[in-house]
């Protein structure tokens, strides 16, 4: 008999209950799934979402100047493929031998594999136009070839250039915000205008940036032996943690209106970015310190005994074993902050939920509901799917026991 | 064991150390301790006698209440920079080795010389390789802690503590923690060093390394030293009580 035949055979019929169990659950699926597609393929109406795709993606940002926003793709993307090969192509310290034999694991050609499709299809899909088809396919095409280029040539950069790499993310960060808002003689675009995809993206990774430092600040305050900080540290991460998200984000647009004078309040939007930010910050600030707790004492007394000072000590030896234990709740605090910014849309930002219930109050659109939060959960899912797979890239890059044969088996 | 014949120099000296525990408890009472340049001195005693208290003060991770200590001539207070500069001179090796984790065996070494001391890392990783083929782990220089073992953690553990280039080497029980057969190869290192004239401090129960080794042997027992005595006379003809019951124990 054929191996798969033998194996599904010893996998899903081994006796006569487990042959019972699947047949049903075989029959539920696929009843479930040709629902699913007779529904998507017959009765949904996807005009509703190629009509709005620009309006989901950027909201209202003004089309002339939404040249900006594909050239910040188009970086994103670069900068991707880039981190993606020089990861791939470049050992870890210096522990393991090169993996020269293996440019393209099992995973990666996986991926590289939806990318294509999905550059394909998507476009396709949404009837978009030919330019703009044809851009996509292009940042595609960028991406899968600077990750071919860095993992075939990156190991031939010079080591402290290679070093260099993580910080053109930062830097990448900032030249998005300033092409997205405006300024060193672009035109400014008001966060009012901002919207969709675009205003979820730029909040979530808002937030996300600065409540990291934010809660491992908090995190190492609560646990000084300075007694103000430590109170103040606890009092501000109980109070946070015990208010639901929905009424700060009310009380951060009222209360910072009234606190600050005329005009120093800043945009609505940026209110809303701090909310999340410094509410985020305090659940970050939980994950690292359940990180501190799991690096023994004995720690920062060989550092301190080897001379170190307690900042040097914490950055160089406490924080980076700290962080790798924390690193899972942590992301997975980014990802709720992430699904988190619908609650914009309550508040009358037009984020991605926000966008969406306009859409679904024209009249030419109405009782599309369904197909607009289909695309809204499949959005969403992609950018947590992506959160989550770098975390655990990344997991598995900084544990020092990784060898280059369970990293093949465990990525 | 030879005596030095020139006037002995004292690198650590402490009187009347006294410290109490912050629930009240008193882990040492009035400890007298002088060790001077050259010397290895083996502290033992029962747990809980305050051995291992005692000699965490000598780089202040651990403070006491009362008395003074002067480790090479600086009296150890609470100003920071003196605690930093103390540190810098006395490298410590503890029962749990205590290597960082998320660093290779070469980072360790190189760490706190290229932070602390500022010096050139290509020197710094020269010396390291030097000092790991002294204690016989060069070929492991890439590897990471978590790959060695127990003894061959404890020799990187000594290994870094001399790459800081200190005068004076406390090691708290540093082979408690390893499998017997590992035991051997670490005492192999440190008796090494001892002569080579490293000042040392050792709590160990280890009777056969402070035969050896040791220029003292002081018993410490209830925060207090009960006896001081060189290792033949303390192993031989113990003066106090105390001393006879612990040697019987440990025997």
């Amino acid at each position: 008999m054929n191996p798969l035949l033998r194996r599904l055979r010893r996998e899903l019929f081994a006796n006569p209950v487990d042959g019972v169990i699947s047949i049903g659950l075989i029959l539920a699926l696929v009843l479930g799934a040709a629902a699913v597609v007779r529904w998507a393929l017959v009765q949904a109406q996807w005009a509703v979402i190629q009509a709005n795709s620009t309006l989901f993606a950027v909201g209202r940002y003004p089309i002339e100047q939404q040249w900006r926003l594909w050239l910040l793709t188009a970086l994103l993307a670069a900068a991707t493929g880039l981190s993606w090969g020089l990861l791939r192509g470049t050992p870890r310290g210096t522990a393991q031998p090169p993996r020269s034999t293996r440019p393209w694991p099992q995973n990666d050609r996986l991926a590289a594999g939806i990318l294509v499709t999905l550059a394909l299809l998507v476009p396709l899909g949404l009837e978009l136009q030919v330019g703009i088809q044809l851009r996509w396919w292009l940042i595609t095409a960028l991406l899968l070839g600077l990750r071919w280029s860095a993992g075939r040539w990156g190991r031939l950069l010079p080591p402290p250039l290679l070093r260099l790499v993580p910080l053109l993310w930062p830097l990448l960060y900032l030249v998005g915000m300033v092409l997205i808002n405006g300024g060193l003689g672009l035109i400014q675009v008001p966060p009012a205008e901002w919207g969709g995809l675009l205003l979820t993206l730029v909040q979530a990774s808002f937030a996300i940036l600065l409540c990291f430092p934010l809660g491992v600040l908090l995190a190492l305050g609560r646990r000084s032996e300075l007694p103000l900080l430590r109170w103040g540290s606890v009092l501000y991460i109980e109070f946070i943690r015990g208010a639901p998200l929905i009424t700060l984000l009310f009380l951060g647009q009222n209360i910072l209106g009234f606190l600050l004078p005329g005009g120093m309040a800043p945009e609505r939007v940026w209110r809303a970015a701090w909310v999340l930010t410094l509410f985020a910050a305090a659940y970050v600030a939980e994950a690292v310190r359940s990180g501190l707790a799991a690096v023994p004492a004995g720690q920062l007394e060989a550092a301190r005994s080897l001379g170190l000072s307690v900042p040097r000590a914490l950055i160089h030896v406490v924080l980076p074993q700290a962080l790798r234990v924390a690193l899972p709740a942590t992301v997975g605090q980014f990802i709720s902050l992430l699904q988190d910014t619908t609650l914009l849309s309550l508040i009358g930002l037009l984020d991605l939920l926000g966008t969406a219930r306009t859409v679904m109050a024209n009249p030419a659109f109405l009782g599309r509901n369904a197909e607009v939060y289909l695309v809204l959960a499949v959005l969403f899912w992609c950018c947590c799917a992506a959160l989550g797979l770098g975390s655990r890239a990344l997991e598995t890059r900084l544990n020092p026991q990784t060898t280059a044969t369970q990293t093949t088996t465990t990525a | 064991m030879t005596t030095p014949t020139m006037i002995a120099r004292p690198m650590i000296e402490a009187r009347g150390v006294e410290k109490w525990y912050p629930n009240g408890f008193q882990a040492l009472r009035g400890v007298d301790l002088t060790v001077n340049q050259g010397e290895v001195v083996v502290v033992m005693g029962p747990s809980g006698s305050g051995k291992s208290t005692f000699i965490r003060t000598f780089n202040a991770l651990e403070d006491f209440q009362k008395g003074s200590i002067v480790v090479d001539g600086i009296a150890l207070s609470d100003d920071v920079r003196r605690i930093d500069a103390i540190r810098r001179e006395v490298g410590m090796v503890f029962q749990q080795f205590n290597l960082f984790p998320h660093l290779t065996v070469l980072e360790n070494l190189t760490l706190a010389p290229v932070l602390v001391r500022g010096r050139p890392r290509a020197e710094v990783e020269r010396q390291a390789l030097e000092l790991l083929e002294r204690v016989g782990i060069h070929e492991q220089a890439r590897k990471y802690p978590g790959q060695l073992s127990g003894g061959q953690q404890q020799r990187v553990a000594i290994a870094r503590s001399l790459c800081m280039e200190p005068r004076i080497l406390l090691f708290d029980e540093p082979t408690s923690a390893l499998d017997p057969e590992m035991v051997q190869e670490v005492l192999a290192v440190m008796q090494e060093l001892a002569r080579e004239g490293m000042t040392m401090v050792v709590v160990t129960h280890e009777v056969r390394f402070a035969r050896q080794v040791a220029s003292r042997v002081v018993l410490m027992a209830d925060g207090q030293v009960v006896e001081e005595a060189p290792p033949e006379q303390f192993f031989s003809h113990p003066q106090h009580e105390r001393s006879r019951q612990f040697l019987s124990q440990i025997a």
